[in-house]
C-alpha cells in the first residue's frame, strides 16, 4: 500500500491537531526550562563583571540575603536537629548494633551531605522565594519593567542577578548549618541514649575521612545551584502572566517549578559528578 | 547654535513593524541645545512609544536616531543604558518599584549611574521635591501617596540627574511654574525639552515655554499651528 494510498484528508486535520496540542503544551514547558538556564548563564556571565555591581544592585543583594538566610536559619536549625535524630543517630544506633561503625561515615556522606541536605535546604529557601515571586508579580510588564528600561537600568541586573546570588549563597551557607547541626544533634542524641561510644572528634574523623575530593566539588556545587535556580524560578515565575494574576495564583507555580528544579538539578549533579 | 550637536536626532527613522509605536511615515526631527518643542498625538501611550523610540528603545525598520550626537544602534546596551541616564523622563501611569520605598524609587537612577553620595542625592531631591509642592522627600511606599504627589515625586526623580534632554507629560496647573522655572533654566545650561501632550484644543506655546508645536500622526510628525 502506498503512503498517499493511506492519507486520509479527512482525518490528518484532527491528529495534527492533536500533535499541536501536545507539541504547544511541551514547547511552553520547555520553554520555560530553557528561561530558567539562559538566565542562569546570564547570571554568571554578569556575576564577575564588576560594572554589573551598581549600588542598587549590591543593595538588593544585601537585602535578598537577610531574607533568605536571617528567615531561614531557624527552620534549617530545626530541620537540621529533626535529621540529626531521624538520620544520624538511627544510622549510629543500627550500624553499632551490628558492628559496623566504620561504615557510619561513608553513609552519613553519601545520604546526608550528598543528597538529603541539598533536597531539604533547597525546598527550605523555596518558601523564602514566595517573597520574591510575590515582590515580582506585582510588576506589570508594560509599566515597571519599561520604567526601568527607560531609565537606563537592566531589569535583569535589578531583579533577577542579585537574588540569584544571594540564593545560591544562603543556600550553601544554610546547607553547610544544616548538615553541622544533624551531625552534632544526631551525635549528641546518641551519646545521651548510651548507644555510641566512639568520642567527638572519632565521629568527625570518621565522617570526614569518608569523604572524598568529589564530594567536596558535589556539596557546593549542589547548594549553589539549587539556590540558584530556586531564585530565577520564582523570579520568572512571578515575573510572568499580564500582571492580573495575583500573588496567591502563582505561588504554587513556584513551588512546582521550584521543587522539579531542586530534584533535576540534584540528580543530575549527583550522576555526573 | 552654530556647530552645537543637536541633542536629539530622528532622521527619516521608520519603526518596526512589532514595536508599540503604531506610525508607519519616516520621522524626521531635530532638537538643538536651548530648544523646547511640544509633540502632541492623540493618546500617551503614542506619546510614551514616541519618546521610547527617541531614547532607542524601539528597534528600526529604517532610519537613525542620535541623542547627543551617539546613534542608538552603534552603542552597547550598556553605553545606551549609561546615555538613558542624560534623558529625564516623566512617564504615564508611572508607579515606580513597589518593593523599595518612595525615597529609593526616586533616588534609584542617580544611585545606578553615578557614585554621589546617597546623602548628597537626599539632600539634592529633597530640594527639589519642596520646590515641586512636596513638603520633603516622601517616605513610605509610594503606593500610600495621592496621585498627584507620586507625579511630583516621579519629576523630582526625572529631574534629579539634570538631565540633557527631558521628555515632560501634561502636568496639574499648580505643578506649571515651578516646572516652567526648571525648564527654563535647563534650556539656558544647553538642554533640550520635550513636552509630550494628548491632543489639544488650545495650542498655547507659552504655556509650555516652547518654540515649536508638532503633532504626531500616521503620516509622521508634522508642525501644527499654535492659536495663541
Amino acid at each position: 500500500m502506498s503512503r498517499s494510498a493511506s492519507f486520509d484528508p479527512a482525518r490528518s486535520g484532527d491528529e495534527w491537531r492533536f500533535f499541536a496540542t501536545v507539541g504547544r503544551a511541551a514547547r511552553s514547558r520547555a520553554g520555560f526550562a530553557l528561561t530558567v538556564l539562559a538566565c542562569g548563564l546570564g547570571v554568571f556571565r554578569e556575576l564577575l563583571r564588576p560594572a554589573s555591581w551598581h549600588r542598587p544592585v549590591r543593595a538588593e543583594l544585601r537585602r535578598s540575603l537577610s531574607q533568605a538566610v536571617g528567615g531561614g536559619l531557624v527552620t534549617t536549625i530545626v530541620a537540621g536537629g529533626l535529621v540529626g535524630i531521624a538520620m544520624v543517630y538511627e544510622a549510629l544506633f543500627w550500624l553499632g548494633e551490628v558492628g559496623e561503625e566504620r561504615l557510619v561515615g561513608s553513609i552519613l556522606v553519601s545520604v546526608l551531605v550528598r543528597e538529603v541536605a541539598p533536597v531539604l535546604v533547597g525546598l527550605i529557601l523555596l518558601g523564602r522565594s514566595g517573597a520574591a515571586t510575590a515582590e515580582m508579580s506585582e510588576l506589570h510588564p508594560g509599566h515597571q519593567l519599561d520604567s526601568l528600561n527607560r531609565q537606563g537600568i537592566d531589569p535583569f541586573l535589578l531583579l533577577v542577578l542579585p537574588r540569584a546570588v544571594a540564593f545560591a549563597i544562603a543556600s550553601y551557607t544554610l546547607g553547610v548549618v544544616f548538615v553541622a547541626t544533624a551531625l552534632t544533634v544526631g551525635f549528641t542524641a546518641g551519646r545521651v541514649g548510651g548507644n555510641v561510644v566512639m568520642s567527638s572528634w572519632e565521629f568527625s574523623s570518621t565522617v570526614l575521612g569518608a569523604m572524598r575530593p568529589a564530594d567536596f566539588v558535589i556539596f557546593p556545587s549542589k547548594m549553589l545551584a539549587i539556590g540558584m535556580l530556586v531564585a530565577i524560578t520564582s523570579v520568572l515565575t512571578g515575573l510572568e502572566g499580564s500582571g492580573r494574576d495575583r500573588a496567591s495564583d502563582r505561588l504554587p507555580r513556584t513551588f512546582t517549578r521550584g521543587t522539579l528544579a531542586i530534584m533535576v538539578t540534584s540528580l543530575v549533579l549527583s550522576l555526573t559528578i | 547654535m552654530r556647530g552645537a550637536t543637536p541633542v536629539l536626532e530622528l532622521l527619516m527613522a521608520e519603526a518596526d513593524d512589532s514595536s508599540a509605536l503604531d506610525i508607519v511615515a519616516a520621522l524626521s526631527l531635530r532638537l538643538m541645545p536651548g530648544e523646547c518643542i511640544v509633540i502632541e498625538a492623540a493618546d500617551e501611550a503614542e506619546l510614551d512609544a514616541f519618546a521610547d523610540l527617541c531614547c532607542g528603545l524601539i528597534p528600526l525598520r529604517a532610519g537613525r536616531v542620535r541623542c547627543l550626537g551617539h546613534d542608538w544602534t552603534d552603542l552597547s546596551h550598556i553605553y545606551a543604558a549609561a546615555l538613558r541616564a542624560r534623558v529625564g523622563r516623566m512617564f504615564a501611569d508611572d508607579t515606580g518599584l513597589p518593593f523599595l520605598d518612595a525615597e529609593t524609587n526616586i533616588l534609584l537612577p542617580q544611585l545606578h549611574h553615578t557614585n554621589r553620595a546617597r546623602d548628597e542625592l537626599r539632600a539634592a531631591a529633597t530640594a527639589l521635591a519642596e520646590e515641586f509642592g512636596l513638603p520633603g522627600l516622601p517616605q513610605g511606599r509610594l503606593s500610600d501617596l495621592a496621585p498627584t504627589d507620586v507625579v511630583r515625586a516621579m519629576l523630582v526623580r526625572a529631574m534629579l540627574s539634570e538631565p540633557t534632554l527631558l521628555f515632560l507629560h501634561e502636568v496639574a496647573p499648580t505643578l506649571r511654574p515651578a516646572i516652567l522655572n526648571r525648564v527654563v533654566a535647563m534650556l539656558d545650561r544647553g538642554g533640550a525639552v520635550v513636552w509630550l501632550i494628548e491632543d489639544r484644543a488650545a495650542r498655547d506655546l507659552h504655556r509650555y515655554a516652547a518654540t515649536q508645536w508638532l503633532r504626531l500622526a500616521e503620516q509622521g510628525l508634522a508642525p501644527t499651528r499654535p492659536t495663541r
